[in-house]
């Protein structure tokens, strides 16, 4: 079960006044940094909610993400929505989209949900790929920011963007953690560790991995509406099935069901990206060998290790991880 | 409250069940006997739902439930333990009773309340850990526990669901003799207004907690009474009991 540890808060706390502190100061290359870790978190802690604690590893998110970028672009250019409801439009959509292919994959597990997701990222690419609806292969351009002039801030300023971008994350966590102390999240974990027990308790499966699956993908459009925000254009790349391979990449690195994990994941994987990449072409070697060692040292990636070593040194003398959630 | 009529299974040409006829009242305690491979699990998983028979129906409370899901008869009340642990494994003893507790109390699918804090919830799993007697494991994890609280916890969770018929498939399945007197005395103090259906191999257990006994043999019923009579039955000690008085 999902459990804000004193160590937990403790991250999120360092992360918030962190990312407050820099997106305050820093320059227009640093806000742009900034944002892209915001975009990621937003899509990897999506990710976490079903596959770390439903045990629902999917591989449409980056899909799902896409859905939500190119909604929110088609509402708000083709429909004239005002942007405030092309994004309202767009993440319902998409969680709509994500309910229905969590209700179909429902059924599968293990191996067969991962290919039955992927199955789907791969229809979404196709259709906005070969459709002239969507673009094609070209995207689509001047895609809008909403107009927040009313309580003055203009999202066309970098600084302001980002700091939208950093609430949405802070608003994307308080849902996941809050739908993981739910009673849907309390289900959802039990059908990762017996779905056949809770059947039997009279839980219908198929319906809370469906609900479970449509908030994750909400969040996941909001992460795609965000993406599309900031460079005021999308293409096809951004519903790729590798878009959803690099999310799960970052929910490992960052720990596997720990919520908080994958905001570190995502804070490393982009520096690492930006700062290697400044040396070789070849990050991804670097930060799959990375992964491969996170992998290989058994440990729930980097955040889990530091909960575990922390854990291990508490239960060694004076605890220092004592949960703020009672049972 | 719990009826079966001609229920059958078979796999191609293997007969598991043949013809089950029961008919359990509000609050009986009837303890299912017979040899390994008689069928009573076969059975079991057919009352719940999790395999459907090849004919007959099923009744509970007055409502042919054959057809229905494992999900919906539970709602129903019909709720079961396992002869091999059933558990959430990855929580805590205190989680594996507050979700079943949650669900049966329909709040384990809402979105805004944590049902583990619920006033209901709470009360429902103190009252089934009190019964089951896992007051000193409650927050610990259940990977971390004995295979006799675990064993408990398995029947712990069948019972937070507050069922109206209850199935246990040997309780006692490879616990101590202590661990099994505990199980005696849990199955007395249940309410009295619970149908229970119990397969049980612990003769002295069975004997003392039956109202009645049913004998199971190649899938048939071969005895189906009181348990004086299921004692002194010469067919019984030679097709499965032998000398249990000895026992």
């Amino acid at each position: 079960m999902f459990r804000h540890t004193r160590l937990r808060l403790i991250t999120l706390a360092l992360l918030a006044i962190g990312a407050v502190l820099y997106g305050a100061f820093t320059g227009y290359f640093g806000l742009e940094v900034l944002t892209e870790i915001a975009i990621l978190a937003i899509l990897v802690l999506s990710l976490d909610l079903v596959a770390g604690f439903g045990g629902m590893v999917s591989l449409c998110h980056g899909a799902l993400m896409g859905t939500g970028a190119y909604a929110f672009a088609m509402l708000a250019s083709d429909l004239g929505l005002s942007p405030a409801a092309a994004m309202a439009g767009a993440i319902g959509l998409t969680g709509a989209v994500a309910a229905l292919i969590g209700a179909i994959c429902a059924r599968s597990h293990g191996i067969y949900f991962i290919m039955a997701t992927l199955a789907f990222s791969q229809m979404g690419y196709s259709l906005v790929f070969e459709s002239p609806w969507f673009g094609g292969d070209d995207g689509l351009s001047d895609v809008p920011r909403p107009d927040l002039s009313a309580i003055g801030l203009d999202l066309n300023d970098p600084r302001t963007f980002t700091f939208w971008c950093l609430a949405a994350l802070a608003l994307a966590y308080l849902v996941a953690a809050q739908v993981l102390r739910s009673g849907m999240g309390r289900s959802m974990v039990g059908l990762m560790h017996n779905e056949k027990r809770l059947r039997a308790l009279g839980l219908t499966a198929w319906r809370v991995k469906a609900v479970a699956f449509g908030i994750s993908g909400a969040i996941a459009g909001l992460a795609g509406v965000l993406a599309a925000q900031q460079t005021q254009y999308i293409s096809p790349g951004l519903m790729a099935w590798t878009v959803s391979g690099e999310a799960l990449v970052v929910v490992i690195l960052g720990g596997l069901g720990t919520l908080v994990g994958p905001l570190v994941g995502a804070l490393l994987f982009v520096m690492l990206r930006h700062e290697v990449s400044a040396f070789t072409p070849y990050w991804h070697a670097v930060v799959g060998m990375i992964l491969v060692a996170v992998v290989m040292s058994r440990a729930n990636g980097v955040y889990g290790w530091i909960e575990h070593r922390l854990s291990v040194r508490g239960a060694h003398g004076k605890p220092i991880e004592p949960e703020v959630e009672n049972a | 409250m719990l009826e079966t009529r001609n229920l059958d299974k078979s796999f191609g040409a293997i007969h598991v069940t043949r013809n089950v006829a029961l008919k359990l009242e509000k609050g009986e305690r009837r303890v299912i006997l017979g040899p390994n491979g008689a069928g009573k699990t076969t059975l079991f998983n057919q009352l719940v739902g999790e395999i459907q028979p090849s004919s007959g129906s099923i009744h509970l409370a007055g409502e042919d439930v054959t057809r229905l899901s494992v999900a919906d008869r539970a709602r129903r009340g019909l709720s079961r333990s396992y002869q091999k642990n059933t558990l959430f494994d990855g929580l805590t003893v205190w989680e594996n009773l507050g979700l079943a507790a949650a669900i049966a109390l329909g709040k384990g699918t809402g979105l805004m309340r944590d049902p583990l804090h619920d006033p209901e919830v709470i009360e429902t799993v103190k009252e089934v850990a009190a019964l089951v007697n896992l007051g000193r494991s409650l927050h610990a994890p259940v990977a971390a526990v004995s295979y006799g609280v675990r064993r408990q916890l398995e029947v712990g969770i069948a019972l937070a669901t507050r069922p109206k018929v209850l199935l246990m498939d040997e309780p006692t399945s490879g616990v101590g003799p202590e661990m099994s007197r505990g199980f005696h005395r849990l199955l007395k103090n249940l309410p009295r207004d619970l149908t229970v259906l119990i397969i049980e191999h612990d003769m002295d257990l069975a004997f003392d907690v039956a109202d009645t006994i049913t004998v199971l043999n190649y899938g048939e019923v071969v005895f189906d009474g009181l348990p004086e009579a299921a004692r002194n039955s010469a067919l019984l000690k030679e097709i499965y009991l032998g000398s249990w008085e000895d026992a």
